[in-house]
C-alpha cells in the first residue's frame, strides 16, 4: 500500500460516524426508499409481505427486470440507451426454443446459441451507434422492432417449449430457486465489470465526456460496441429467464420491458446524460418496481389504481433523487 | 426601445453600488466575510483574486443569481436585494459570464434581444429585431455584421461581444465582465477595452474580472483584491504588479514566468513534423522540437494552432506531410500510436475535451495508463491510486483526496489535473494548446514549474497560447502562425510582442510572407541555464 | 445542444417510419407488403397471442376454401397503427374488411374511411363502439363468464376462497367475462373471491401475480383466469404439485390451454372457437359481397371444456 492511500484510508476512517451515517442515507436514497416502501407494505399487508415465501417471489419476480436493467445500466453510464433490450430477451430465448425443437441441438448448444445471438444483437446496435453514428435511441429502436419482428418469423407467432437447459433457469436448486442466484450472479459480474475492469472504467469516461476519452487515448469505438454487445448477452440471460420460468418460449416475452429497465437503472441513482451509475442502485431500482407491484397484488388495489400508483412513484422516487443532490451541491 | 442616454448629469451623485458587511456561505463554507466596497459612475473596477477567492459568488451576490447570508447592497441609492438576475437587470446590472451564454442556433439579433424580442400581439417583429439589434451591435464595434446568420457560426470574440450588446441594449448602469478576454486575441482586447473607455466615458460602472494583471492598469480605475473570502484592499489600477500578486496569493512570487532555458540546440529532435497539409486549414507546416525545449506557437485566433497540435496528436487527420515523435513515424488519425510513442495532448477546453467532470482526480488522472497497467482486463486499482496520488502531489494539485471529483476542483488545479495525466503516461512531447486559461496566477507558476522539470527531465514542450507574455516568457523559441502557415520563428530571449504581433497579422498571401516560410529548424541562441534538477521526474510516479 | 436538436428530430423521423413500417408489416407470414388491392383486409389487433393466430388460421382456412384473398395485418396492440392499416387498406381498394379492433373505441373513427368508401366490415370478437358494421362476430363472453362460475363452483364443491385474474383494465372482453363470472359466483353463498387482479392477458404477469395473491391469500382453492395465457400463467406458478389442489379455469380455448386441460393442472377451460369465429367472418363477407343478408350481430358460442370433453372438442375443432 503506498503511503497515498494509507493517508486517504486514514482521512476517512477519521470522519465522525455521524457524518458516515448521513452520508450513507445521501449516497444511498433509492435504497432508503425501498426500505421506507418495504415497511409500509408490512404493515398495510397485515404481515404478508415480508415472509420468506414472499420476499423469494419478490426477488425471482425482480430477477429479469434486474438482470435486464444491468445491462441497461452499462449502456446507460456510457450516455446512451437500449431501447432493444426486451425484444432482444424475447429474440434470445426463442432461439433456444427453436434451435433445439425444430433444427433438434442439443439442449446446451441451443442455450449457447441463444446467448451468442443475444451479443450478436447487442453487437449489431454497437456497431450501428459507434461506427454508423447513429444516436443509440434510433439504433436500438430499429433494433426493438428488428428482433421483435424476427422472434414472431421464427416462433410463427406460437410460444415454443423450451429445452432442459433454458428451463433450468426457472428451476430451483435445493431450496433456492434458480432466478434468484441468477439475479446475484449477474449483479456480481455487473458490478465487477463496472468498478474493476478497464472496459468498465472507460464506459464512465466515456459516458461522462466522449471527447475528453478519446483525447485520453480510450479506444471509444471498441468500448461503446463491447457496451453494447454485452447489455445484448444481459438481455439474453433475462430471455432464458422468463422461458425458463413458463417453460416455453412465448413471442411476445417481455414486450415492453426496456422501459422498465431504464426505469430501474434511473430510480437506482444513474444519470441518463451519463457518466453515473452503479450496479447496487440499479438493483434496487429493479427491487422498487417488483416490490410495488408485489405490494399491490398483495393489498388488492385495482387496475386502474396500480398504473396511478406506479406513475407517482417512478416520478416520486427520480424527483427525491434530484432534489437530493440539489440540496447537497450547496 | 433601447437608449444609451449619456449620463452626464453632473448633479448626479457619483456612488453607483455600496456593498456593505456582505457575507455568504454554502452550507459550512464560508466563501465571503464581510465584504465593503462601492463601485462609482464612471468607474471600471478590477476584482482581482485567485480562482476561489470569491469573486465570482460575489458578482453573482451583485446580478441577483445567490442571495446574501448578511449584510446589505445599496444601488442607485437605494437598499435592494435582487431575488432574480430579471430584477437585477431590471435595476440596470448587466453581466457578462465567463462561458458563453448563446444560442448557437438563434440569430445574431434574436440573441441579442433574448428574453426582450420586440413584439406585437404575440407575434415578434422582425424590423424592429433587426434595427435594435443594429443599435445595439453599433455600440460594440459591429456595425457591419450580418445580424441574421445564427450566432453559432461566429467566432468566439464576435459570441463574446454579441453578449455585451445583449448587455448593452438594456439600459445598464453597471455592467459586470467575468474574465471576458479570456478567449479573446490581443487585437480583439484591445477594442473591447475601447469600448470600456467609451462606456466609462458615458458614466457606467464596470466590475471587470481578470488574471491578467497588464490588463488591469490599462483598463482599470481601482482595483479589489480579494483572497480566500476577505477583502484584503482596494488599491490604484497603477500599483505595482508584484504587490498585486503578493495581495493576491498572500506570499511573494518572485517570477511570474520562471522559465529554465537550457537547450543548446544539439539536443535530439522529439518531434518532427514535415509538410503537413490538412485541407485549407494547415499549409505545408514544417516544425521540430527538441528534447529539453519549449516551443512557443502564437498566432491568432483561427491561425490553425489548434488544428495543428490536434493533427499532430493524432485527434485529427491530415491529408499530407510526415509526423514522426522519437524517431518513429505516426499514422494519420492514430490517436493512441501517438500516446504510444509518447505524445500528450493538453487541450483547449479542458471541460469539454480534457476531463471527465463527474469522476475522480484518481480516474482522470489515470485514463491514459489505464489499459497499459491493468490484469488481464482487470484495472490496477491500488497501484494506479497510489501513482495518481504522487504525482498529484508533485503538480501541487488541491484536493481533499485523489478520490474527489475533479468538477469540485478549481480551475487551476483541473488544468494540473490533465498534465498529471501525461506525467503519469510519462510523455515525452507534450502538446499544450492554451495551457493556463482561466488559471490563476498562483496555479499558473506552478504548471510552469511542471514545464520546466519535464524539459530538464529531457522532454519537449509545443505551447500554443493566445497570452503573449507567456509565450514570451516561457518559450525558447516562438513560431508565429498565420492563416494556416507558419510565417516566422523567433529566438523567444530576442522576441518582443510587437515583432511577433507584426507577423500574426501580416497578411501571409504578399510576396515577403514567403520568406518566413522556412522550416523553423534553427532555434537561434537561447539562455542556456542550467537544469535546476536531474532525474526523470516525468515518469516518478512511485512511491515516497 | 445543437447536437441534442439534431437528434431529436432524426429520433422523430425515425420513430414515424418505424411506427408506420410496422403498420405495414406482417410478422407472421413473412410481410406480404401493404397492397391489399382485390383482397379482403383481416386486421387483427395483435398476433401476439395464439388466439388471434388462430383466428387467423380459421380465417385464412375459409378463405381458401372460397377463394377469397386474404391479405393479414397485424396491429400489434396499437389503435393508431390500426388506423394506418384501415387507410391503407381504403386505399388500395380492399373488397372488404375484417376487423379485430385494438380497441373498441378507438376504432369507431378509424373505421370511418371504410365505411364511407362503401367497403363492407365485419368486426370480429371485439365490437366497435357506436358503430354499426355489417356484422359483429364474437363470443358470447358473458354467458362464458357464467359457465366459468359454474365449473369452478362445482370442481371446488361450492365453497372456498378464490381469486380472478382479470384482463386488460377496460377492454370489453374483460368487462363481459367479469361481469358474467361475479354475477354467477353470487350464487354460491359459500363461495368468496378475495382477490381480483389484474394480469393483463399475459403469461408472465400471470405467472408473478399469482405467486403474489398466493402469499396474501393461502387459502385459495380456485382460480378464475379471463384467458389462457393467465391461466397457463397460474399454472406455472402454483407448479406441477399444488396446480391440482388449486382449481385453475381459463378461458378462451387454445392449444396450450387444452393441452393442460388434458393434463389436469387445468380443471375447466372456457373455450371460444377462434377458428371458428375466422371462419364466420370470411363466410359472412363472402354472403355480403354475393349480396345475401347476414345477421347484424352472431354470437358464437363458448363451450365449458373438461379432462372428460376435450378429446372431443379438440377433434370437432381442428
Amino acid at each position: 500500500m503506498t503511503t497515498g492511500q494509507v493517508g486517504a484510508v486514514r482521512r476517512r476512517a477519521g470522519q465522525d460516524p455521524k457524518t458516515w451515517s448521513r452520508r450513507f442515507v445521501a449516497n444511498n436514497g433509492p435504497l432508503m426508499g425501498l426500505v421506507v416502501l418495504c415497511v409500509i407494505l408490512e404493515f398495510a399487508s397485515h404481515h404478508v409481505f415480508l415472509t420468506a415465501g414472499n420476499l423469494s417471489n419478490v426477488l425471482v419476480q425482480a430477477s429479469t427486470i434486474a438482470v435486464l436493467a444491468f445491462g441497461q445500466t452499462f449502456v446507460i453510464v456510457a450516455a446512451g440507451i437500449d431501447l432493444s433490450v426486451g425484444s432482444a430477451a424475447g429474440l434470445t430465448a426463442m432461439v433456444s426454443a427453436w434451435m433445439f425443437t425444430s433444427a433438434q441441438f442439443p439442449a446446451g448448444i441451443a442455450l449457447a446459441a441463444g446467448l451468442a445471438c443475444g451479443v450478436v444483437v447487442g453487437a449489431v446496435n454497437g456497431l450501428a451507434v459507434a461506427w454508423g453514428k447513429l444516436p443509440s435511441f434510433i439504433a436500438t429502436l430499429a433494433m426493438l422492432s428488428i428482433a421483435r419482428g424476427l422472434t414472431f418469423v421464427i416462433s410463427g407467432g406460437k410460444p415454443i417449449p423450451t429445452p432442459s437447459s433454458v428451463s433450468f433457469f426457472g428451476s430451483m436448486i435445493g431450496p433456492i430457486p434458480v432466478p434468484i442466484i441468477v439475479l446475484a450472479v449477474m449483479g456480481i459480474a455487473c458490478a465487477v465489470v463496472l468498478n474493476l475492469t478497464v472496459i468498465g472504467r472507460s464506459m464512465y469516461a466515456v459516458g461522462g465526456n466522449i471527447e475528453a476519452a478519446r483525447l485520453a487515448g480510450l479506444p471509444v469505438k471498441r468500448i461503446l460496441v463491447t457496451v453494447f454487445a454485452l447489455s445484448g448477452l444481459f438481455a439474453a440471460v433475462a430471455g432464458m429467464v422468463i422461458a425458463g420460468r413458463l417453460q416455453s418460449a412465448q413471442p411476445g416475452a417481455a414486450t415492453g420491458y426496456e422501459l422498465n429497465s431504464i426505469a430501474a437503472v434511473v430510480i437506482g441513482g444513474a444519470s441518463l446524460a451519463g457518466g453515473v451509475g452503479r450496479a447496487s442502485g440499479t438493483l434496487v431500482g429493479a427491487l422498487i418496481l417488483t416490490v410495488i407491484n408485489n405490494g399491490l397484488n398483495l393489498l388488492n388495489v385495482s387496475a386502474f389504481w396500480q398504473q396511478v400508483v406506479m406513475g407517482v412513484v417512478i416520478a416520486l422516487a427520480v424527483f427525491i433523487d434530484v432534489i437530493r443532490h440539489k440540496g447537497l451541491s450547496h | 426601445m433601447a437608449t444609451w442616454a449619456g449620463r452626464e448629469d453632473p448633479s448626479a451623485p457619483t456612488e453607483l453600488l455600496r456593498l456593505t458587511g456582505v457575507s455568504k456561505s454554502f452550507g459550512p463554507v464560508s466563501v465571503l466575510r464581510g465584504i465593503d466596497l462601492t463601485v462609482h459612475r464612471g468607474e471600471v473596477m478590477v476584482l482581482l483574486g485567485e480562482n476561489g477567492a470569491g469573486k465570482s459568488t460575489l458578482i453573482k451576490l451583485i446580478a441577483g443569481i445567490h442571495r446574501l447570508d448578511s449584510g446589505s447592497i445599496q444601488f442607485d441609492g437605494v437598499p435592494v436585494q435582487f431575488h432574480s438576475v430579471a430584477q437585477g437587470e431590471a435595476a440596470g446590472i448587466a453581466t457578462i459570464h465567463q462561458e458563453l451564454n448563446n444560442v448557437p442556433q438563434l440569430s445574431v439579433a434574436e440573441n441579442i434581444l433574448l428574453g426582450r424580442l420586440p413584439s406585437r400581439a404575440g407575434f415578434v417583429t422582425p424590423g424592429a429585431i433587426r434595427r435594435r439589434a443594429r443599435q445595439a451591435l453599433a455600440r460594440v464595434g459591429l456595425s457591419d455584421l450580418d445580424v441574421d446568420q445564427p450566432v453559432g457560426r461566429l467566432g468566439v470574440a464576435h459570441q463574446q461581444l454579441i453578449e455585451i450588446a445583449h448587455a448593452l441594449d438594456v439600459e445598464a448602469k453597471l455592467l459586470i465582465l467575468d474574465e471576458p478576454t479570456a478567449a479573446l486575441t490581443a487585437e480583439e482586447i484591445s477594442a473591447l477595452f475601447a469600448i470600456m473607455v467609451d462606456l466609462r466615458s458615458r458614466g457606467v460602472g464596470m466590475i471587470f474580472i481578470s488574471h491578467h494583471l497588464d490588463e488591469v492598469a490599462r483598463v482599470g480605475d481601482r482595483v479589489a483584491v480579494l483572497r480566500d473570502g476577505d477583502l484584503i484592499d482596494v488599491v490604484p489600477a497603477d500599483t505595482d504588479q508584484a504587490r498585486l500578486v503578493r495581495m493576491m496569493v498572500g506570499r511573494d512570487i518572485a517570477d511570474q514566468y520562471p522559465r529554465h532555458r537550457q537547450t543548446d540546440g544539439e539536443s535530439e529532435v522529439l518531434l518532427d513534423v514535415e509538410h503537413l497539409c490538412q485541407g485549407k486549414r494547415l499549409l505545408d507546416i514544417c516544425l521540430r522540437a527538441r528534447a529539453g525545449e519549449v516551443v512557443g506557437l502564437a498566432g491568432l485566433v483561427g491561425a490553425g494552432r489548434t488544428e495543428l497540435l490536434r493533427a499532430i496528436f493524432g485527434a485529427d487527420h491530415y491529408d499530407t506531410g510526415v509526423v514522426q515523435v522519437c524517431g518513429r513515424r505516426l499514422a494519420s488519425g492514430r490517436l493512441r500510436q501517438g500516446i504510444r510513442e509518447g505524445l500528450g495532448l493538453v487541450p483547449e477546453d479542458r471541460k469539454s475535451q480534457g476531463l471527465v467532470a463527474q469522476a475522480s482526480v484518481r480516474e482522470n488522472i489515470g485514463y491514459a495508463t489505464l489499459a497499459s497497467t491493468a490484469h488481464a482486463g482487470f484495472v490496477d486499482r491500488a497501484g494506479q491510486a497510489g501513482r495518481a496520488e504522487a504525482v498529484a502531489r508533485r503538480l501541487r494539485v488541491r484536493m481533499r483526496d485523489v478520490d474527489q471529483p475533479v468538477a469540485d476542483l478549481s480551475g487551476g488545479n483541473q488544468q494540473k489535473v490533465v498534465f498529471a495525466r501525461w506525467a503519469l503516461a510519462g510523455s515525452q512531447v507534450l502538446l499544450l494548446d492554451e495551457p493556463t486559461r482561466g488559471v490563476d496566477v498562483g496555479a499558473r507558476v506552478e504548471i510552469y514549474e511542471f514545464i520546466n522539470d519535464i524539459t530538464a527531465a529531457g522532454a519537449t514542450v509545443v505551447m500554443a497560447s493566445s497570452d503573449l507574455p507567456e509565450v514570451l516568457g516561457m518559450s525558447d523559441r516562438i513560431v508565429v502562425m498565420n492563416s494556416g502557415r507558419i510565417v516566422g520563428e523567433i529566438p523567444a530571449d530576442q522576441a518582443t510582442s510587437d515583432q511577433v504581433m507584426a507577423l500574426a497579422v501580416r497578411d501571409v498571401e504578399s510576396p515577403e510572407a514567403s520568406g518566413g516560410a522556412n522550416p523553423p529548424e534553427v532555434s537561434g541562441e537561447t539562455d542556456r541555464a542550467q537544469a535546476p534538477n536531474h532525474g526523470d521526474p516525468i515518469k516518478d510516479g512511485g512511491n515516497r | 445542444m445543437r447536437k441534442l436538436h439534431r437528434w431529436a428530430s432524426v429520433a422523430l423521423s425515425a420513430a414515424v417510419m418505424v411506427s408506420l413500417t410496422a403498420g405495414c408489416s406482417n410478422p407472421a407470414d413473412g410481410g406480404s407488403g401493404a397492397d391489399a388491392s382485390g383482397k379482403v383486409a383481416l386486421l387483427l389487433s395483435t398476433m401476439n397471442n395464439p388466439f388471434f393466430v388462430s383466428i387467423r388460421d380459421g380465417a385464412q382456412q375459409e378463405a381458401d376454401n372460397r377463394g377469397v384473398s386474404l391479405n393479414v395485418l397485424d396491429a400489434q396492440n396499437d389503435p393508431t397503427t390500426q388506423a394506418n392499416q384501415v387507410q391503407t387498406a381504403v386505399a388500395n381498394k380492399a373488397t372488404a374488411i375484417i376487423i379485430n379492433p385494438v380497441d373498441s373505441d378507438a376504432a369507431a373513427a378509424a373505421i370511418r374511411p371504410a365505411l364511407d368508401a362503401k367497403i363492407p366490415v365485419v368486426a370480429v370478437d371485439r365490437g366497435i363502439t357506436g358503430v354499426t358494421v355489417d356484422s359483429f362476430i364474437a363470443s358470447d363472453n358473458v354467458a362464458g363468464g357464467k359457465q366459468a362460475a359454474d365449473i369452478l363452483a362445482k370442481a371446488i364443491g361450492e365453497s372456498g376462497e378464490v381469486i380472478v385474474l382479470e384482463g386488460i383494465p377496460g377492454a370489453s372482453s374483460t368487462r363481459d367475462r367479469g361481469q358474467g363470472f361475479t354475477d354467477r359466483i353470487k350464487t354460491y353463498p359459500k363461495i368468496t373471491v378475495v382477490a381480483s387482479q389484474t394480469a393483463n392477458f399475459d403469461r408472465t404477469e400471470g405467472l408473478d401475480v399469482t405467486t403474489n395473491l398466493m402469499q396474501a391469500n393461502p387459502g385459495v382453492v380456485g382460480i378464475y383466469a379471463q384467458n389462457d395465457e393467465m391461466a397457463l400463467g397460474a399454472v406455472a406458478a402454483l407448479g406441477g404439485n399444488t396446480a391440482k389442489a388449486v382449481k385453475i379455469v381459463g378461458f378462451d380455448g387454445g392449444d396450450d390451454a387444452l393441452a393442460d386441460v388434458k393434463a389436469g393442472s387445468m380443471v375447466a377451460d372456457i373455450a371460444q372457437q377462434p377458428k371458428l369465429l375466422g371462419k364466420q367472418a370470411v363466410a359472412s363477407i363472402s354472403d355480403i359481397l354475393a349480396g345475401k343478408t347476414v345477421d347484424k350481430t352472431q354470437s358464437m358460442p363458448v363451450e365449458t371444456v373438461t379432462q372428460d370433453t376435450v378429446d372431443k372438442f379438440t377433434q370437432a375443432n381442428s
